[in-house]
């Protein structure tokens, strides 16, 4: 990327962190505002996964070309941490004329996304997909492994580019809808816009409901639901290949894992996905044999009723507008509860399946270099950059990695442990812009909340309606996720689409990070539970096992002990 | 004499039965597109202001047996009509009378539309009209209001066209302004509607501002309601090109029919252009063509 800004904005420094030391290897970084994600990651992450997101990322670029954007984005990993930042590629003076163009641009892209995800961009990923597991990682030279982890970085490239291509004009309407909806009718709350979205199907809501079903079947054999219920997850696949039964709803379990386990917990892709380690699964499958009060098949034709209900009655409340009215609200609607489905979907094929194929050659490197000696472990390879990894697999003499993985380690670790600034560099002059684009990103990313003038609540962004009472649960990993009893309110720094079968047994959802159309909302309103997103500061002033009054509505949380 | 007029019928055009803009409506409704409707003439309202300023019970049944022919006429149930009153002396080339009596839209069931004429007919007395005819010269005329009922456009477009500029009168010129929903919010001046300007001679489009349309006014069940336009829709252009095209072509012709300068309202349902109103434009003289 050797974009530069096409004018420097007067800098206005963030003052630096102390225990967060920040070298700016390229000079114009120091002007530009640097945020993080702690939506997408949390957690510091390794060299070599930052150079899988950034690849990914930049297909963000190409989509903004498309769509004329006047911005382009940069990636850093800045002591580990992802964060990136915005930079406006033309004057002031050449904004207006070029919204007019961009605003053309965005509304062709959401008009032809359905069209083009089925017919040309699912394909083209379900072939990269297939590319990845024909290949044949155990048996390959190590010459033809390196050459496919070039391959495989151009492929992640690709997926990159379609995702952007999908995902912008993807959530673009749903923030249109509701401000229309809105502005139509305006004692109506974003929520009530979003209820005309809700209750279709999608692959995170199908992922649980398969697994709803496994649960349902093992209800029926009450020695198999004997031995879900009391073995303890880690141990659970071990204990039913012992029996005829077991071993028949192990091979359901493999055919479930084959089809929904090619994801990891959130979005990183150092971490085992649910095929190499199971137990979140198998976790919920007990918890889904115990509660039988949460039916997904149930609750999606409720809310597909309570949609068409909502839709139905807006469709009267507007039959005496102008017909462009109407047609617009039409349009909108088709366009956003497209957006909604693939909100999810999109997460499925790219970010999950996607990004599981990378793992399997980016670990299968690792486990060569770890036979050779070269590494101590193959998943140390994650702290390796690619060209590292390309020379050992290339070079005819070992040479030893075990030191440069030690330091990566050591700085990963270090930084961990610290608390990183959400932004970094300069605050650019002037107020934040405030056009659609911006919006749709706070809807996304969450904006921060304003401050709580009770000192026992906790402000947040309304993600999903409703008030409950429950004991909490802050959940750091999915790997604790185990801790979370039915009826509990799990609170989280963020919850990516494989934590989500947690929502069917949680009372409410309280994250730190996002807004009103991050995954955690979105499918929070799919299960019908309250949920808190954005709320900066829940995990770390949330007890576990207090008391919690939960407004989804309002947006707060209430310490009530 | 009859009470009831329709607006097909070739009575209907003279203005001293009718008043002006029925009168108009009529005789143009051959050329353009005019909603159907009927008219009560002045002189019912006026035998019943020398009683009373209601209907009487055999007026009320003439009206309710216009509005079921109407029904017929429409091919509905109870049709939506737009109740407006019809002054004698209205849409004299002397003054406008724009505005200065009452008009209620989306009107539904026979009772609402006797109660509507009765409103129309009260609204002649009101002071603010009464003010208006003595600035004008013309409180010594008996008032007499006719009043019009049509069927409703549910306007997607309403429009009101000058046919020459009346800001500069120059007559070489042709003004539109344009904005979502029925008339009432443009007619009354809350919205800044779309504005063009369009040279006669060649219909070339030399100005064309498009207004930030913040209210337009919309049907409820039994009535209009304003409200707030979507900003989606605001900034977006109320006309195609080929709707200004064809606009031009109707005032033009409607201009050439009256034989003076023309101020048209007209509204859109779909693509479907009707005239709901033309009179001589009062404020750049009464030159005739």
């Amino acid at each position: 990327m050797s974009t530069l800004p096409a004018e420097l904005p007067s800098p206005t420094p963030i003052p630096a962190a102390p225990d967060f030391p920040v070298l700016w290897d390229d000079p114009t970084d120091a002007f530009l505002m640097w945020t993080n994600d702690r939506m997408h990651f949390p957690r510091p992450m390794t060299a070599l996964e930052y150079e899988v997101w950034a690849a990914f990322s930049d297909g963000a670029n190409l989509a903004f070309t498309s769509l004329a954007f006047p911005i382009r984005q940069r990636f850093r990993r800045i002591n580990g941490y992802f964060y990136q930042a915005a930079i406006p590629i033309m004057p002031p003076d050449q904004m207006e004329a070029n919204g007019q163009i961009a605003q053309e641009q965005m509304a062709k892209g959401i008009e032809q996304l359905p069209e083009r995800w089925q017919r040309e961009w699912l394909p083209e990923v379900q072939g990269i997909l297939e590319r990845w597991r024909a290949f044949p990682l155990s048996t390959a030279s190590n010459d033809d492994l390196a050459a496919h982890l070039e391959r495989t970085l151009a492929m992640v490239s690709r997926l990159g580019d379609i995702h952007f291509h999908v995902v912008i004009p993807g959530y673009f309407p749903l923030g249109l809808f509701e401000e229309y909806f809105c502005e139509l009718f305006p004692d109506r709350k974003p929520f009530d816009a979003y209820r005309l979205l809700q209750g279709f199907d999608n692959k995170t809501l199908e992922t649980d409901r398969a697994l709803f079903d496994l649960a349902r079947r093992a209800r029926l054999n009450a020695a198999l639901l004997t031995l879900i219920q009391e073995t303890p997850p880690a141990a659970l696949r071990e204990v039913l290949e012992q029996s005829a039964d077991g071993r028949a709803f192990v091979a359901d379990l493999r055919g479930y894992l084959d089809e929904y386990g090619q994801r990891g917990e959130t979005w990183s892709i150092a971490e085992p996905s649910w095929i190499e380690n199971p137990a979140p699964v198998f976790k919920t499958l007990r918890d889904y044999t115990r509660d039988t009060a949460h039916d997904p098949h149930v609750e999606m034709r409720r809310l597909a009723a309570e949609r068409d209900a909502a839709i139905a009655e807006a469709r009267a409340n507007l039959k005496g507008y102008p017909t462009p009215v109407i047609e617009r609200f039409e349009s909108l609607l088709e366009s956003a509860q497209f957006g909604n489905i693939l909100s999810e979907d999109h997460n499925f094929w790219i970010d999950f399946r996607g990004f599981h194929q990378v793992r399997r050659v980016v670990v299968a490197c690792g486990e060569r270099l770890a036979g050779s000696g070269a590494l101590a472990a193959a998943d140390d390879v994650w702290h390796l950059a690619s060209a590292d990894v390309l020379r050992a697999l290339r070079a005819p003499a070992t040479r030893d990695l075990r030191p440069l993985v030690a330091a990566s380690r050591a700085e990963v670790e270090h930084f961990a442990a610290i608390t990183r600034p959400p932004a970094l560099g300069s605050l650019p002059p002037g107020a934040p812009p405030d056009d659609a684009m911006a919006r749709m990103m706070g809807r996304f990313f969450g904006t921060p909340p304003a401050p709580a003038d009770e000192t026992d609540v906790i402000r947040g962004h309304a993600g999903s309606p409703g008030r409950v009472t429950g004991r909490a649960r802050v959940v750091q990993a999915l790997a604790d996720a185990s801790k979370l009893q039915p009826g509990e309110v799990l609170v989280a720094e963020t919850t990516a689409p494989p934590w989500t079968p947690l929502f069917g047994t949680a009372c409410a959802v309280v994250t730190d990070t996002g807004g009103i159309l991050s995954h955690c909302a979105v499918v929070a309103r799919e299960y019908g539970i309250p949920a808190v997103v954005g709320a900066v500061v829940a995990t770390s002033r949330v007890r576990d096992g207090q008391l919690l009054e939960i407004d989804g509505d309002a947006g707060t949380i209430r310490l009530l002990d | 004499m009859a009470s009831i007029l329709w607006l097909h019928d070739s009575a209907c055009a003279d203005s001293s039965l009718t008043g002006g803009k029925a009168a108009n409506l009529s005789r143009l409704g051959a050329d353009v597109r005019v909603p159907p409707g009927f008219c009560l003439t002045a002189a019912a309202h006026q035998a019943a202001v020398e009683s009373q300023p209601v209907l009487s019970d055999a007026l009320a049944g003439a009206v309710a047996a216009a509005y079921a022919e109407l029904a017929q006429l429409c091919g509905v149930d109870d049709p939506p009509v737009a109740v407006r009153s019809s002054a004698v002396d209205e849409d004299g080339a002397a003054a406008s009378f724009a505005g200065q009596h009452d008009t209620f839209l989306n009107i539904v069931g026979p009772d609402a539309v006797i109660e509507a004429i009765a409103r129309c007919w009260a609204s002649g007395h009101a002071d603010h009209a009464r003010q208006y005819r003595e600035r004008h010269g013309l409180h010594e005329r008996p008032v007499r209001v006719a009043v019009l009922v049509q069927q409703l456009v549910p306007a997607d477009v309403s429009g009101v066209v000058f046919s020459a500029n009346p800001v500069n009168g120059r007559r070489d010129e042709l003004v539109i302004n344009a904005s979502w929903g029925l008339g009432e919010s443009i007619v009354a001046g809350r919205v800044t509607p779309d504005a063009y300007v369009v040279r006669r001679p060649d219909r070339h489009v030399t100005h064309r501002t498009i207004g930030d349309k913040t209210r337009m006014t919309v049907r409820t069940p039994a009535g209009t309601r304003e409200v707030e336009v979507p900003r989606l829709l605001r900034r977006q252009p109320a006309l195609t090109d080929a709707q200004i095209v064809e606009l031009v072509d109707v005032v033009l012709g409607l201009e050439l029919r009256m034989q003076v300068p023309v101020d048209v309202e007209v509204a859109w349902h779909g693509k479907d252009l009707y005239v709901l109103q033309c009179r001589p434009i009062t404020t750049i003289g009464a030159a005739t063509l």
